[in-house]
């Protein structure tokens, strides 16, 4: 179990601010309350996902918070225009891939930095996403009940989706020919195109993928509130956040769907723990900034057996 | 050189120790003025930590250091220059991104009222230059460099400081056979000046040209410290490996060497690097390509393999053409390539030797879209013991492994998708004397068994002992063809010289 | 060619105001002193953004640490409730040292806790942005002394300019002419030769961490000066903007190279480009894709050096 050691220490960590929660005030941790502050950590959760491939290949996507927006904004569109549910999901979806597909050709095929090209399309996808609404209904459009029954119906789709993605997302990690191709990809991007290892194609479909969640996590964002040009505004902290936490290194090579989720859990309930007792959301600002640096010392510290070198 | 005269360097019961691996135990040695010193010694027997507690990269845990009598300050780079030790270190110290001048006084610029002196430097460099007879434009980024011509940089680096020790770690590794003499009568020259110098190579000959003494290492410890007339080749490799290694022999005349083309390359050209390249490689047969260093050798074999891309010709293997730069496509015709560069193109270090060797038969080893660890363990324990792996178990780092070893995970890597036609590029630079041989032993039995071979190599005894057919390459072009069975080390360096040189000569 | 990159912002920076002057002549007169004043705070920042980043690493912090120290200078010296209304230049000096030292604290994240930069200052740009809410407690704070708002709206001289003028010399002396520039390029070409050639890597990240601590203490003071206003949301996005600007100008992200002219021309260009968008007041539809068409022209800023390089042939790295 040496191999979990990391995740267990996150467990731990959970534990600690379930522990801490539950003496403040029991009450957070009651079905209730959990299954009501439960709402956001999907959309979280599907962008990290993506994320944690990215980042094991070495590279980073900064626009996924945008991509959610201009996702969004689509989804509005179609919704104001009364189109059927179906067509509004697929336009959303659709979307997605397009912006997925946009950052993959130009980090894979053309080769540029993904901290370059996802900076550029973090302000370009944000941008299309605000012109796009003010141009058109220049108002956050209400979900349809369509949509509305996706995320909070009998039969919630997107925690459905999320969960077999994630299953899918963590057997292909660490149990395909694609997944090692991925880890070889971010220790040692020369040795692996030596190797045959289908460079291009891996990362150009990683970031597509994560496209794709983005377009997932708009739904249930916009099933939530309202289709906006805001949704997902500085998500992609929170992302990379959960993805470091997790015990991915940003240096490429290493990383875990497990950790992942736990890093996803561990700031979802500090996050909802420290806006609910002390209803101030600057104080878990402060607290997942620290989370973050800690996060990394520690693993430094305690799990590394040697340094990494970059 | 006096026998009599003081140590320049005394060096008494040095010990390091990284996790439990005593690198270095209990060394003594010094070294006198004017002398040339060889260090010898397979990969992983110490020479390295030795050089770096000399240069205060690292710091020993016991024994003293002292120069000209007085004691070293441990770990201090500082002390050490003040010391006047200067080393040229086997990884690449250059600064790609600064030009000739940058690179010369980094560290140590000349200033004038706190704002550098741009003018003093690039006299100094003028001068410097001049000393070693070498011509370099002073404001090109050493990226620009060929990296023979970076090596000359740091020479000049440690000559500029006016040293009285230059320790050069395996200087000549990457040098073509040119580079190397012109490198050697510059070490030469130092030493008539009264510099000492450590000189570390796994290069025999080079040894047996330069050093007064030599002293080899075995497992961290000293073996001996001999006067280099008082021992010969079989005597020093014996030292290094404790055990006598049969010295290589060429190889029986095209044994199992067939008619059946293998791979065929017509008129290959790529601008700027090379021409009108076309040869036939037989099944069973070794294709030697020699040639200096920049010739344009690796840039074949990157092209063949798809690494790169080229202007113009063709390449068939069995006769079917091959698709342009492209890898996945090469290795699906059957090529396979170990690579010049071990650790950046070859392996993938912080991953484990199992992982490293299956990484080419990931498809092979998937059942049901999932990697099979039966199947995987499988494979990689016969290939471990195919290849004579030293390595405590499959799931260790690739990086902990020795030089010898890691190549011999590269070879293994691509001896599993059982290639038609091999690449070796380089395939035993720093590799150890012993491991080498079973590198050498293995290329042998894999071609003999139908594979067709094409090694590209700057080490002339292992082309003339592996080679069936030599071909030299020289700016770019193939200058000629010989016999692997007659041909001799004379021949092939002098069609590996430009024209014009040839004739100097 | 050398001076590739500084050309072609040179030519866009002239196709741009070309641009403008077609749609009014007096454009460039009128608007150059504005656009360079607008410039400043990403000017400034960008200065030691640069150099962090020529060392191999990356700050994206700034931006948080600009608006916590907006809001430390507001409270300090702010005379109405809730400042504390203490004299404008012991809380310039405050404000500086508590830029100094968190950018110096920055550094040691990264160099003694080997945490990677990226997430470093991403933990930073988090944690601090929340110290700025917090101290700013909601609204936003005004009224500040007139010694203060003199270095932002002095109408004789602008000291501002000026001040930003001797930053981006000093950086340029720095980079060009000083042993310490030399080492802080050679840290980030190669680090482990650095290390050899005797040059302390430590002490070199350090300072250009602490430099961009003051640099960015040095802008927030001329953003209050300037604007006299300060909110929660004072420097949110200004970070990923240096970033921006820094790369455009020529800067590798990989380390080693880069040029401040490069840099200071990417400034001016992409603050022109919002000026520009404005002034030639296309209607209102396209005040919408402003932010839109800023991203595409950056998007073909950072790609169009790969699609003019990747024909050339390729040599060995």
């Amino acid at each position: 179990m040496k191999k979990f050691a990391y995740e267990f220490f996150l467990l731990g960590l959970i534990c600690v601010v379930l522990a801490i929660a539950a003496f403040l005030d029991p009450l957070f941790l009651s079905s209730d309350v959990q299954i009501e502050l439960s709402s956001e950590i999907w959309e979280l959760g599907l962008l990290t996902l993506g994320m944690t491939l990215i980042i094991i290949t070495a590279g980073i996507d900064l626009s996924v918070g945008s991509a959610m927006g201009l996702c969004s904004v689509s989804l509005g569109l179609c919704m104001h225009a009364n189109l059927p549910t179906g067509v509004c999901v697929l336009a959303c979806l659709a979307t997605g891939l397009a912006a997925g597909a946009l950052n993959g050709s130009l980090v894979a095929f053309i080769k540029v930095h993904p901290l370059l090209v996802t900076l550029a399309t973090y302000g370009m996808y944000r941008g299309f996403a605000e012109g796009l609404q003010s141009a058109t209904t220049n108002a956050p459009v209400d979900a349809s009940e369509g949509i509305k029954a996706l995320v909070t119906g009998n039969f919630p789709l997107i925690q459905i989706l999320f969960t077999a993605l994630t299953a899918w997302t963590a057997i292909l990690l660490g149990r395909t020919a694609t997944g090692r191709g991925l880890y070889a990809i971010g220790h040692n991007e020369e040795a692996a195109r030596f190797s045959g290892i289908p460079i291009a194609k891996l990362k150009f479909w990683i970031y597509t993928y994560t496209g794709l969640l983005a377009g997932l996590a708009a739904i249930s964002y916009s099933a939530r509130r309202s289709a906006t040009a805001e949704a997902g505004l500085v998500l992609e902290l929170d992302v990379i956040a959960a993805v470091v936490i997790g015990g991915t290194s940003i240096y490429g090579g290493r990383g875990r769907i497990a950790g992942t989720l736990l890093g996803v859990l561990l700031i979802h309930e500090t996050r909802q723990f420290v806006d609910w007792y002390w209803q101030r959301s600057e104080l878990t600002l402060i607290v997942i900034g620290t989370l973050l640096i800690l996060a990394v010392l520690g693993h430094r510290f305690l799990f590394a057996q040697d340094p990494d070198t970059h | 050189m006096s026998r009599t005269s003081k140590p320049l360097i005394t060096i008494e019961n040095i010990s390091k120790s990284y996790g439990g691996v005593q690198a270095l135990s209990k060394v003594c040695l010094n070294i006198l003025p004017g002398e040339v010193h060889g260090l010898c010694g397979e990969n992983g027997a110490g020479k390295s930590t030795l050089i770096k507690c000399l240069a205060g990269v690292v710091s020993p845990e016991t024994g003293t250091i002292t120069v000209d009598g007085k004691p070293l300050s441990h770990g201090d780079i500082h002390a050490t220059e003040a010391a006047g030790i200067a080393v040229i270190h086997q990884e690449s110290t250059a600064f790609l991104d600064l030009d000739l001048v940058e690179n010369l006084f980094v560290g140590r610029e000349i200033k004038k009222y706190g704002w550098l002196n741009r003018r003093a430097m690039e006299r100094q460099a003028l001068a410097v230059m001049h000393r070693l007879d070498v011509t370099l434009d002073l404001h090109t980024p050493l990226r620009e460099f060929s990296i023979a011509q970076r090596q000359m940089v740091e020479m000049a680096r440690a000559c500029l400081r006016d040293c009285r020790l230059l320790i050069m770690d395996e200087p000549t590794a990457s040098l073509s056979a040119r580079e190397t003499k012109t490198l050697l009568g510059l070490v030469k020259q130092l030493r008539e000046s009264g510099v000492s110098v450590l000189y570390v190579s796994h290069r025999l000959e080079e040894i047996a040209e330069l050093c007064d003494r030599v002293t080899v290492f075995r497992d961290g410890r000293l073996v001996a410290t001999t006067p280099i007339d008082q021992l010969d080749r079989n005597q020093l490799i014996g030292q290094m490996v404790g055990r006598e290694i049969n010295a290589l022999t060429r190889r029986e005349e095209h044994a199992g060497q067939t008619d059946e083309v293998r791979a065929s390359i017509t008129g290959l050209y790529s601008r700027g690097s090379f021409s009108d390249i076309s040869f036939e490689v037989r099944a069973g047969e070794i294709l030697g390509i020699g040639g200096l260093v920049g010739a344009g050798r690796s840039e074949v074999a990157r092209a063949i393999f798809g690494a790169d891309r080229y202007d113009q010709g063709e390449i068939k293997i069995d006769g079917a053409s091959l698709k342009k730069g492209s890898i996945q496509a090469a290795i699906e015709a059957g090529i396979a390539m170990v690579p010049e560069d071990r650790q950046h193109q070859g392996l993938i270090l912080p991953m484990s030797v199992s992982e490293n060797l299956s990484l080419t038969i990931l498809t092979e080893i998937t059942r049901h879209r999932l990697i099979h660890h039966g199947h995987e363990t499988a494979q990689v324990q016969h290939l471990m013991r195919r290849l004579a792996v030293k390595a405590a178990n499959a799931k260790m780092e690739a990086a902990s492994l020795s030089g010898g070893n890691q190549q011999k995970v590269v070879l293994g890597k691509w001896l599993a998708i059982k290639p038609k036609f091999l690449i070796l590029d380089e395939p035993t630079r720093g590799v150890d004397v012993a491991a080498k041989a079973e590198i050498h032993r293995l290329i042998r039995e894999l071609t003999e068994a139908g594979m067709a071979t094409l090694i590209m190599t700057s080490d002339l005894p292992e082309l003339l002992t592996l080679s069936d057919r030599i071909q030299v390459m020289c700016e770019g072009r193939i200058a000629g063809q010989l016999d692997g069975a007659t041909a001799t080390e004379e021949q092939v360096m002098r069609l590996a010289f430009p024209r014009s040189e040839a004739q100097l000569t | 060619m050398k001076y590739r990159r500084e050309a072609s912002l040179i030519v866009l920076v002239g196709a741009l105001s070309f641009l403008a002057t077609l749609f009014d002549a007096s454009f460039v007169p009128a608007n150059a002193i504005d656009i360079l004043i607008n410039s400043i705070p990403t000017m400034i920042i960008s200065c030691g953004v640069m150099l962090v980043i020529i060392t191999g690493e990356i700050d994206i912090s700034v931006g948080s640490l600009l608006g916590l120290l907006a809001a430390t200078l507001a409270l300090l010296s702010s005379t109405a409730e809730p400042g504390l209304g203490i004299h404008p230049y012991l809380a310039i000096a405050i404000v500086l040292t508590v830029g100094t030292l968190i950018g110096l604290g920055t550094g040691c994240l990264v160099v003694y806790g080997r945490v990677p930069s990226i997430i470093a200052t991403l933990g930073l740009l988090i944690a601090l942005d929340g110290a700025q809410d917090w101290l700013m407690g909601g609204g936003d704070i005004k009224h500040f002394p007139q010694e203060l708002r003199y270095l932002g709206t002095g109408t004789t001289i602008p000291i501002n300019l000026i001040l930003t003028i001797l930053v981006v010399a000093g950086t340029g002396l720095l980079c060009h002419k000083t042993a310490l520039g030399r080492r802080i390029y050679a840290v980030g070409s190669n680090p482990s030769a650095a290390r050899l050639a005797g040059i302390s890597v430590t002490t070199t990240k350090l300072f250009v961490f602490a430099l961009t601590g003051m640099l960015t203490a040095i802008a927030a003071i001329l953003w209050v000066a300037k604007l006299g206003n300060v909110s929660t949301s004072t420097g949110a996005g200004l970070e990923l903007k240096v970033v921006t600007c820094v790369v455009v100008g020529g800067v590798s992200i990989r380390g080693g190279r880069g040029r401040i002219l490069g840099v200071v021309l990417a400034v001016i260009l992409i603050t022109m480009i919002r000026t520009v968008l404005n002034f030639m007041d296309l209607g209102s539809e396209a005040v919408k894709w402003q932010r839109a068409i800023e991203g595409v022209m950056i998007l073909v800023a950072v790609t169009s050096d790969h699609f003019t390089q990747r024909n050339q042939p390729g040599g060995k790295s």
